[in-house]
């Protein structure tokens, strides 16, 4: 590998193009024995990597390659999110793409789906009061400006989040009505109840939006206590950048990221 | 549900109110519930376990009695959706025992919990589906999807308000009117 024996190992371990392979190998290790059972000698072997080059890249081991694999598996969520918003031609087209896209990566997650049938204590943790409003928070940024073109940027916000509701509750406990990976489906709900409720929203004059600091793709889920839930590590050495998610998204929210995490203040109307 | 189940869920409550959900053992909720163990495992055949994963549904199906309650005599469908949502989301932030498992066990609580909520989303539906009928839904809705999907949005800003402020009631009214009901109702709203 052209990364093995150089000396400068952090310039290095960071522009590796082994990371992706690893964090893929490690991807399919999950969805085989989930996090309690995989070791770094089995993502080195599903790699194809020795054990050192795995270490080369990720000096954390284990809990360094996991938080990259949350962080890795967001960035490409909503880097597709971002194409097929970015493409639709108006906002109902732009609602049903998001959500089947969301709703289909989530459904057929391999390694996700490992982990809520054999580790749901991963994953619950992220769904359920401070952190599922972090998780809103998070997927509304991302899409909230995408949806900027057709309202107000605190109606997107809203609409953002609620879109991102409706995804997690179907993706969460299947629906006997309505199956969102199916776009024929997801239009009919977009188009029933979603968009007369953004008609509704529209009229009945925009009320600010309270303020919530997003994750920055996985990293600072360890550095925000309490933390009992999700076993990821404190990342040693923090990123310097920690506006990742904004700096894709929304350039207005760099910098405005604040410690607490819910403080009464509107979003610019 | 009769009286000595009653009396052991009660007293498993309150167990894992005290020592918390790991560390409440059958015998804890035997003495506290003045029962044998033998007793108690008649009833919770599962043992430790079921008896805990009840006593989590007990505390729920307590917490929809007293929403129950509040939504008694609005007039509107409107009004029962503003009550629901301002009750459900107060009860939790009060909710010390909820609130203090979450912090301290929650890997334990919310698998019951997310099995609940299933129990919980057909509960809501099914109390919702008169008040969708009396109310009358927009053209093309089927009451039974709309009330499925209005459970859903319920328990969603009950796990995590987002960016509502549900103590202000202008938002709580604008949200039940926008994202809960506009797409569900037909016509203005009466009154």
């Amino acid at each position: 590998m052209s990364g093995e024996g150089h000396a400068r190992a952090d310039v290095a371990a960071q522009a590796s193009p082994n990371r992706v392979r690893i964090i893929d190998a490690t991807l399919a290790c999950l969805a085989q024995h989930g996090t309690l059972k995989t070791t770094v000698d089995d993502i080195a072997r599903q790699a194809g990597l020795s054990r050192a080059t795995v270490y080369r890249a990720f000096p954390g081991g284990r809990d360094e390659v996991l938080a990259a694999v949350v962080d890795t598996e967001v960035a490409r969520l909503f880097s597709a999110l971002g194409v097929c918003l970015g493409e639709a031609r108006d906002l109902t087209e732009a609602l049903v793409a998001g959500i089947v896209e969301a709703s289909t990566r989530l459904r057929e997650h391999a390694a996700l789906a490992y982990l809520v049938e054999h580790e749901p204590e991963m994953v619950l943790g992220h769904l359920a009061f401070d952190e599922a409003d972090r998780l809103l928070a998070t997927a509304s940024r991302f899409t909230a400006p995408f949806l900027a073109r057709w309202m107000s940027p605190t109606e997107a916000g809203r609409v953002a989040e609620w879109a991102a509701r409706i995804v997690l509750s179907y993706a969460i406990s299947p629906s006997e009505f309505t199956d969102l990976t199916d776009p024929g489906q997801a239009t009919r709900l977009v188009e029933t109840f979603v968009v007369p409720g953004i008609r509704a929203l529209n009229a009945g004059g925009a009320v600010p939006l309270i303020d919530i600091t997003p994750f920055g793709f996985g990293r600072d889920m360890g550095a925000r206590p309490p933390e009992p839930v999700i076993r990821l590590p404190k990342s040693a050495d923090p990123p310097t950048d920690r506006l990742t998610t904004d700096r894709h998204t929304n350039k207005r929210h760099a910098g405005q990221h604040s410690t607490s995490t819910v403080h009464p203040k509107g979003d610019r109307t | 549900m009769d009286d000595t189940r009653q009396r052991i869920l009660e007293a498993a409550y309150a167990c894992v109110a005290r020592w918390g959900l790991a560390k409440t053992t059958v015998e804890d909720a035997a003495r506290e519930a003045k029962v044998s163990r033998a007793t108690v495992y008649r009833t919770f055949p599962g043992g430790r376990d079921e008896l805990i994963n009840a006593a989590v549904g007990w505390a729920t199906y307590e917490f929809f009695v007293r929403l129950y309650e509040q939504v008694q005599g609005a007039d509107s469908l409107e009004e029962v959706m503003e009550r629901g949502i301002v009750f459900a989301h107060r009860s939790i932030l009060e909710h010390e025992v909820l609130q203090r498992v979450m912090q301290t066990e929650p890997e334990k609580l919310l698998p019951i919990l997310t099995v609940e909520s299933n129990r919980i989303r057909e509960g809501i539906a099914g109390f919702l589906v008169p008040y969708l009928e009396e109310r009358g839904v927009a053209e093309g809705v089927d009451p039974k999807e709309a009330s499925d999907f209005l459970a859903r949005m319920v328990i969603s800003y009950m796990s995590g308000t987002g960016r509502w402020d549900l103590e202000d009631p202008v938002q709580v009214a604008q949200l039940v009117r926008a994202e809960l009901l506009a797409g569900v109702v037909a016509g203005p709203e009466p009154g």
